[in-house]
């Protein structure tokens, strides 16, 4: 018997232990991490997107084992091959296809919960911003996918994506063909984003996932109080309102993805097209050059930004307009600059934008479903605005305003939506009847928030005086 | 979950505020490409009725893979989607020379098609994953005399449709009944339903019944793992129901620390 009686397993994890930091990580990330005690429902859906992340990984094996990334073969090896031939192959597509959609909705509602929350700010910009980019890397990996089983609406919309650089003047049409490497949508398109899509982007994902949890690690997670934990530690240094991340939130989060599962297998057995939304019934006919749909549109968590697109009738600006959604996503620690992080105490008037930011949001995917009509593109031009101008108005809120410069936001705002107008109008851009249906609603909105505002300043007025723990979740001390 | 407020404190006004304008501009939206949409006939599928299935197959096999494939299905999985055997379904189905493994194709070389139709007949194979039952049904049974098409037919939910009338012999011809309406915005007079204009070899209650079970037979052949999935489905949910129950059950236990009793217990520095 060895002296200090340990057992065989404990010396062989000790070797392991000596020349790799399992337990110290162990100790350090997960049972010594110190999480805020109040999370609620909003802060399951980091975790669960990390989940859906493993679980395309594992299902994407199996399909593309089964794949043929040649636009002969591709639309049956799938519908054929993968959904028929093989053995449970349905299952594992029909896991991918719906696993696809619920990974851009927990990676929506996460990235609300930090706006919520105020998790982007001072010290979390970083973290916001590695964010940005993982849900820029996951919308290209979406997008690839989704050319690979060769039907009608991957097809078209490939085409109209990969079309987007032939705006720019001059090179556009090149690199466009070098992009595509083929003067359409063909074979050496094919070949390259199922290799991108199954080898570049998830390995991008896989770092800036693991990126983005070490920066969250070094700065400690944010809370629905948005009151920083570490500002007040007992006497070992142990924050007074954090708990062990494990077993507390390990056993909370098992309860959240046993939920999750419930809905996940829902549509997975019975409903895995999602009543058209998560996969279009066009794509059941395999891709025809010669045959252009009557409707290209995007699924659904791409439909906002089609709006966008489609309202600016320009392709150029439309493309910037697409593009600076982006833009404005990475510039939100710069826009919104209060003290005050979380939205329990920030003012009425900053509740109702953040509201009308989702609002807005889902409102452009609900014109984009529609047909590409010239009243559903004035109709999606003006509510981009009031989706602009949720995060242009921001600002306004980062401190106590003046009446004058109240009165000075709200011109400037209203000048700035009236002088979009007037050049549409002067362009003849759409037809006035049209223009006048809809262009009311992002000069109205802005008009209440600054008005509201200057005749009832109490609503502009985050608290004034924040609690000094945390108040909620656990006995308050 | 222990969150006592709730995420927008007290947005009253501005909640009114946001559903009147979304109401108000849903009313606008409306103004779009309307057509006039003839009403669909009304379909159950049933995938239990083998009979029905077995004889969908017989005229789908016999009829439509003249022209149309079904390249995602083979014999063989047909055979056991039946319930035959396999020298039962070669007896009373056959497989048109092919190998029983095989998948289905066409009859017809696809450039005859292209020269006839000018376009390629499309794949029945996942038929049933693009268009409703009711819209099938209404599809088979909706063929109308149009002395202007190249075929001598039009169909009244596929307008211009490019197949020709091939149940005219059973059903006999049908002539449109037309509505003053509207296809892609523009008024035009647009065929809403059909009524007879010749016999065949059919009673108008076969033919129906004959439309039906070719349905029922392309939504069997659509959705081929059907019955699997709705008999694991209940199983895996229903897992993940107990484990729900069980991991909030666990999660009170260990929270139950977090929830009453003093900080002092996981003070865990060095």
């Amino acid at each position: 018997m060895n002296s200090n009686k340990r057992s065989m397993a404990h010396r062989v994890f000790g070797w392991f232990d000596d020349r790799l930091p399992i337990s110290s990580l162990w100790r350090s990330q997960l049972t010594r991490y110190p999480a805020p005690k109040n999370f609620n429902l909003w802060y399951f859906f980091g975790s669960l997107a990390m989940l859906v992340l493993v679980m395309q990984l594992a299902t994407g094996l199996f399909l593309a084992i089964h794949y043929q990334p040649n636009p002969h073969l591709a639309y049956w090896s799938v519908l054929r091959g993968i959904q028929r031939d093989s053995r449970w192959g349905w299952l594992i597509r029909d896991m991918h296809i719906v696993g696809a959609s619920a990974f851009f909705l927990l990676v929506y509602l996460h990235m609300y919960r930090a706006i919520l929350y105020g998790s982007f700010k001072k010290p979390r910009e970083l973290l916001w911003l590695i964010g940005i980019f993982i849900y820029l890397a996951l919308a290209a990996e979406a997008f690839l996918g989704y050319l690979l089983p060769w039907g009608q609406m991957s097809y078209w919309g490939s085409a109209v994506v990969t079309n987007f650089v032939t705006a720019v003047p001059v090179i556009g049409k090149p690199i466009a063909t070098w992009m595509r490497g083929s003067f359409v949508v063909d074979l050496p398109t094919l070949n390259r984003f199922f290799v991108f899509h199954v080898f570049l982007m998830p390995l991008l994902l896989l770092a800036l996932v693991l990126v983005h949890l070490i920066a969250l690690h070094h700065v400690g997670s944010n809370n629905p109080d948005g009151i920083e934990i570490h500002d007040n530690v007992n006497e070992s240094g142990w924050p007074r309102d954090g708990i062990p991340f494990h077993p507390y939130y390990t056993v909370k989060d098992l309860f959240g993805v046993s939920i999750f599962f419930v809905v996940f297998f829902w549509f997975v057995f019975y409903n895995p097209s999602g009543w058209g939304f998560l996969l279009d019934k066009l794509n059941y006919t395999p891709a025809n050059i010669l045959h252009t749909p009557a409707d290209i549109h995007p699924l659904w968590f791409f439909l906002p930004f089609y709006a966008i697109l489609r309202g600016v009738p320009n392709k150029m600006y439309g493309i910037m307009a697409f593009a600076g959604t982006f833009v404005l996503f990475a510039c939100l620690p710069l826009l919104d600059r209060s003290p005050v992080r979380s939205i329990r105490y920030r003012s009425v008037l900053w509740k109702a934008n953040i509201l009308m930011m989702a609002l807005s949001f889902l409102w452009l995917g609900y014109i984009a479903h529609g047909f590409a009509t010239e009243h559903n593109m004035v109709y999606g031009l003006h509510i981009a605005e009031v989706f602009y101008a949720t995060f242009l108005v921001l600002p306004f809120f980062n401190r106590q305003r003046s009446v004058r410069a109240k009165v000075i936001w709200l011109v400037a705002a209203e000048a700035l939506v009236w002088l979009i107008d007037v050049w549409m109008y002067s362009i003849h851009a759409h037809r006035w009847g049209l223009m006048l249906l809809t262009d009311w609603i992002p000069a109205l909105y802005l008009l209440l928030l600054f008005g509201l505002a200057i005749v009832f300043p109490g609503l502009a007025r985050d608290a004034q005086k924040l609690p000094q723990r945390l108040t909620a979740g656990g006995v308050f001390h | 979950m222990t969150n006592k407020k709730s995420p927008f404190g007290n947005p009253g006004a501005l909640l009114v505020l946001a559903a009147s304008l979304a109401l108000l501009s849903c009313g606008a939206a409306r103004a779009s490409v309307a057509s006039t949409q003839p009403p669909l006939k009304p379909i159950t599928v049933n995938l239990q009725d083998k009979a029905a299935l077995r004889n969908g197959a017989l005229y789908t096999l016999h009829m439509c893979t003249a022209c149309h494939s079904l390249q995602g299905a083979r014999y063989s999985t047909l055979s056991r989607m039946l319930g035959m055997r396999k020298d039962e379904f070669k007896q009373v189905i056959g497989t048109n020379g092919h190998h029983f493994h095989d998948t289905i194709t066409s009859s017809m070389p696809p450039a005859i098609i292209d020269a006839f139709a000018k376009i390629p007949s499309p794949d029945l194979t996942d038929i049933a994953l693009r268009h409703s039952p009711a819209w099938l049904f209404t599809y088979l049974t909706s063929f109308y005399v149009d002395p202007s098409r190249p075929t001598g037919v039009n169909n009244v939910v596929f307008h211009n449709v490019a197949m020709p009338d091939v149940f005219a012999p059973l059903q006999g011809l049908q002539k449109p009944v037309m509505v003053e309406g509207l296809r892609y915005g523009s008024p035009a007079k647009v065929a809403i339903g059909v009524e007879p204009l010749t016999r065949g070899s059919m009673t108008p209650a076969q033919f129906d019944r004959t439309a039906r079970d070719i349905v029922e037979f392309l939504y069997a052949v659509g959705h081929p793992h059907q019955q699997q999935r709705m008999r694991l489905g209940p199983w895996i949910i229903g897992l993940f129901v107990v484990l729900s129950i069980l991991t909030y059950l666990i999660y009170k236990l260990y929270w139950r620390r977090v929830d009453t009793s003093e900080e002092r217990w996981w003070r865990v520095g060095k």
